[in-house]
């Protein structure tokens, strides 16, 4: 796999945030935080009728990015932040670029920014990874 | 509904050192079926679990709980809970019907204000994964932030 710094890494699309996946997610979760299943709770950050999705599933979709471009296997190290909340029914995108390469026990890691985008409230979640590339 | 009060920012850094019963997790097909699922992705090949499996397994599996985690920080409510990061190593992947054994502690625990006022209580949890061959094969790091309100 040729890979060099500054790469785009193929997009990865979700085109709805469904509350039936959270309401699922927060079962698997064990999370009872009613922000991810019932609309009235998050009421008070002015989000109207929306849940606000779970932090791992938001992050999943970077997760998903990377094993289609590098391999299900690929993922070494992830490191996400949350600056804003991604919302049921949002459409979201998940982005990364390349940004070092390496060699480590004779394996290629490629350093990677990654984010969340949505077209109406730009980057919601960003981060890093280190990746293993296939040979 | 009133606040409750800002513990004491001493109660807080004794939280460092505090450590989890610990105890073992297995992902079953299932589940990880269904967590696949939710992320929108298709089953992983050979059974391996996907890594968004990374927060609720080695809390589950360090015999905790969100809302102990909440409870040991003093939250005010579980709104008020900010993620700061998820830091998650894995040196290899997790699979499916694999007992692994959890450890787990707080590591870091202190006050925070900041000059716009806002004042939290930063907590990081440390989440060890090993293989039934006691192999380390991941790691998580969980920040976060437990904001406080001042009456």
């Amino acid at each position: 796999m040729k890979v060099s710094i500054g790469d785009d890494i193929p997009e990865w699309d979700m085109p709805s945030v469904t509350r039936e996946r959270m309401r699922t997610m927060a079962a698997i979760l064990r999370d009872p935080n009613p922000v991810h299943w019932d609309p009235t709770s998050t009421e008070r950050w002015g989000f109207k009728d929306k849940t606000i999705n779970q932090g791992p599933l938001g992050l999943s979709y970077m997760v998903n990015m990377l094993h289609d471009w590098a391999g299900p296997t690929s993922i070494k190290r992830f490191i996400m932040t949350f600056p804003k909340a991604v919302l049921s029914e949002d459409h979201v995108i998940a982005r990364g670029k390349v940004t070092g390469l390496r060699e480590e026990d004779g394996t290629m890691i490629a350093e990677c920014d990654i984010w969340l985008h949505n077209d109406e409230r730009g980057t919601l979640l960003k981060g890093s990874a280190e990746v293993r590339l296939p040979a | 509904m009133p606040n409750k009060p800002i513990p004491p920012r001493a109660e807080i850094q004794a939280l460092v050192g505090h450590e989890f019963p610990g105890g073992k997790y297995t992902v079953q097909h299932w589940e990880n079926f269904l967590l696949t699922e939710c992320t929108g992705a298709d089953p992983l090949p050979d059974g391996q679990v996907h890594p968004a499996a990374m927060f609720h397994v080695p809390i589950l599996g360090a015999n905790t709980t969100i809302g102990e985690m909440f409870a040991l920080g003093q939250a005010e409510s579980d709104a008020s809970i900010g993620i700061e990061s998820y830091d998650w190593e894995l040196f290899s992947p997790l699979f499916e019907e694999v007992a692994y054994d959890v450890t787990a502690s707080i590591t870091e625990a202190d006050r925070c204000e900041e000059e716009s006022g806002r004042v939290y209580d930063r907590i990081q949890f440390v989440f060890n994964l090993a293989d039934p061959d006691g192999k380390l094969v991941a790691r998580s790091t969980v920040t976060w932030h437990y904001n406080r309100s001042r009456n």
